[in-house]
């Protein structure tokens, strides 16, 4: 890819629901290699946003690119890490078979996955440290675990942007550790990450670049220079401020 | 062929037909979709034949898949007003088409073979008697329409197994992948509507529902993986088939209404006795893990104890229902389970911690 080319460029971009506006006039760039948290107060759009870039909401106006075009063109380069919730763990299947849906798109429709894919799930599962749980059924997993399960899902898209939606939500300390280190494995193979996170305390040390959001886009940019008093104040007013440690690094 | 056999393989195709698509509506939670479209075709069948002025299958099953998707379609659109709830909008619609429907028959086409009764339960009884040549075998025309459905579907479920899986399991990602959930949905709901319709003289409206969703709802309390879910619905419609049919025969009773009891019998069995999740082993894994508990406590009561001047007491057979307030029986077992795992030794009325299960109780200590 050529680098000049954003990996994610959204011009102008509202989604409303029912002449609400739930994200107003978007505008936000994002360089190959970023490693980027979105944060914003409760039903500031953050969920919304992603959705917006993977064509689940139409949007009111405004344009997503990705690497220069649209979504539809470019599906095969997205990956996508749902929020943990928005399945029902109890479907009967397998860790190892939920990885491999991550590889239902390159394989098109009607053809199944066959062995190649079967070891890709593999290594997959082996990154996020959960090959012994292969075969186990989902819901005999752990919160953190079933969360690993995603992202080893989203790994096997193979993908050059990632787009994940809170994943560290409800999770233990050893899977936020295996999240932390495939962010920062992601980073360096020169993949593009955008993470929703709600966990302002921990934004400073695990991303380069944030998005601070509410409804507007307020702030964009390295986490140093974005992540400032005046900005958190904008985007969760002042009450919420004095019970917050603010980062100051 | 024998009317008796052909009722079975008919019934059993139906139960077949309808797991292979229930499956799908039981795990994305719209086992009463499958309700509504098998009340609503009553509509398109009146509609159909008004229209058409023939009940032969091929109008019939046109009017029926476009009368399920009419219901999908209204109850969405209910539903997007916001100002009703799922179950509601579901409940508004289908009674709605279903009695248009009723009301189309009654009205205009009383001469025709419908009548109400036989829309609720079906008469499957007839069914061996209309036959059709196929060469030289003379074989009953609804059991060709449903092996024919039951082939459709088969294939459907094939082809896009992958796709009804995910878009089954995780609509957003399936719609980002470019796989179309909704398409997967409106084809599902359009199959449903046409195993509906072909299962009607047979089993009629109400109990259809009961061969699409009861066999997979029990598979679902026996399986692990989703093609075993559908193997085991499919077989245990079969069986409520066959069970239905001779329980049948030997009450004098409805064919069809006997069938749906067996596959009701057929889940209770499954909800109390599956391995994994029936109500009777998580009774024994409840019993269990209290026993345990109580065990270990008791190796936690005697560490406690041990090496100080009321050992001799507290670590008294005798003396334990009253300090740990069990019961003399319970206590008995507890004592009997902690010997068993090695954790105590037992001399006369005086129990004593073993190696072992001074680690135990040590461990217990410190969690």
């Amino acid at each position: 890819m050529a680098s000049d080319i954003p990996t994610l460029a959204i011009n102008d971009l509202t989604v409303a629901y029912r002449e609400k506006p739930v994200l107003w006039d978007i505008d936000l760039e994002v360089m190959p290699g970023a490693l980027m948290g979105i944060i914003g107060p409760n039903g500031a759009g953050k969920s919304t946003l992603i959705k917006a870039i993977l064509g689940l909401v139409k949007p009111a106006s405004g344009e997503v690119r990705i690497f220069g075009k649209p979504y539809r063109e470019q599906r095969q380069l997205v990956g996508y890490v749902p929020q943990r919730s928005s399945v029902d763990w109890d479907f009967p299947t397998s860790a190892l078979d939920v990885v491999m849906m991550g590889m239902y798109g390159k394989l098109g429709w009607v053809r199944r996955p066959g062995k190649a894919e079967r070891e890709r799930a593999l290594e997959c599962l082996d990154q996020v440290g959960m090959t012994a749980f292969a075969e186990r059924q989902i819901s005999q997993l752990s919160g953190g675990q079933q969360q690993r399960v995603f992202l080893a899902r989203a790994l096997a898209q193979d993908a050059q942007l990632y787009l994940m939606d809170e994943p560290f939500v409800g999770v233990d300390a050893t899977t936020e550790q295996a999240i932390l280190g495939l962010l920062r494995r992601l980073q360096g193979q020169g993949k593009t990450v955008l993470v929703v996170h709600h966990d302002l305390e921990t934004v400073s040390s695990a991303f380069d670049q944030v998005a601070i959001l509410n409804v507007q886009l307020i702030a964009s940019g390295t986490t140093a220079e974005t992540l400032t008093p005046e900005n958190l104040r904008k985007a969760y007013g002042a009450r919420m401020l004095t019970r917050l440690e603010l980062p100051t690094g | 062929m024998d009317a008796g056999l052909t009722i079975i393989l008919l019934c059993s195709l139906v139960a077949a037909s309808g797991a292979l698509l229930g499956t799908f509506l039981v795990l994305r939670r719209m086992a009463m979709l499958s309700d509504a479209i098998s009340h609503s075709i009553v509509f398109g069948i009146a509609a159909g034949f008004l229209m058409f002025r023939s009940l032969d299958t091929l109008p019939m099953l046109i009017a029926a898949s476009a009368t399920g998707l009419l219901t999908v379609l209204l109850t969405e659109t209910v539903l997007r007003t916001r100002l009703v709830k799922e179950d509601a909008a579901i409940g508004i619609v289908f009674p709605a088409l279903f009695s248009l429907g009723v009301i189309l028959i009654t009205r205009y086409a009383a001469d025709i073979h419908i009548d109400v009764d036989a829309a609720l339960v079906g008469e499957v009884i007839w069914a061996p008697f209309d036959t059709i040549f196929i060469g030289a075998f003379e074989v009953s025309r609804a059991l060709v329409t449903m092996a024919v459905i039951t082939l459709i579907n088969l294939a459907f479920v094939g082809l896009f197994y992958k796709e009804l899986k995910l878009a089954t399991f995780d609509a957003a990602l399936a719609a980002s992948l470019g796989l179309m959930p909704a398409l997967i949905h409106y084809a599902l709901m359009g199959l449903l509507s046409v195993t509906a319709v072909s299962a009607f003289d047979a089993v009629g409206a109400i109990l259809f529902v009961g061969f699409v969703i009861v066999p997979p709802a029990a598979a679902y309390l026996l399986t692990e993986r989703l093609w075993t879910m559908i193997a085991v619905g499919i077989g245990i419609g079969v069986i409520g088939s066959l069970s239905g049919y001779f329980v049948a025969l030997a009450l004098d009773a409805s064919i069809s209404g006997c069938m749906v009891m067996m596959l009701g019998a057929l889940f209770l069995l499954a909800l109390l006795f599956s391995p994994s999740r029936g109500l009777l082993a998580a009774y024994l894994r409840r019993r269990r893990q209290k026993w345990e508990f109580a065990a270990q406590l008791l190796t936690m009561h005697l560490l406690t104890h041990e090496g100080h001047p009321d050992e001799a007491v507290e670590a008294c057979t005798s003396s334990l229902p009253g300090h740990l307030n069990w019961g003399a029986a319970f206590t008995e077992k507890i004592i009997h389970r902690a010997q068993s795992r090695g954790w105590i030794d037992r001399v006369g009325e005086q129990l004593r911690l073993t190696d072992s299960g001074r680690v135990q109780a040590r461990s217990l200590r410190k969690a």
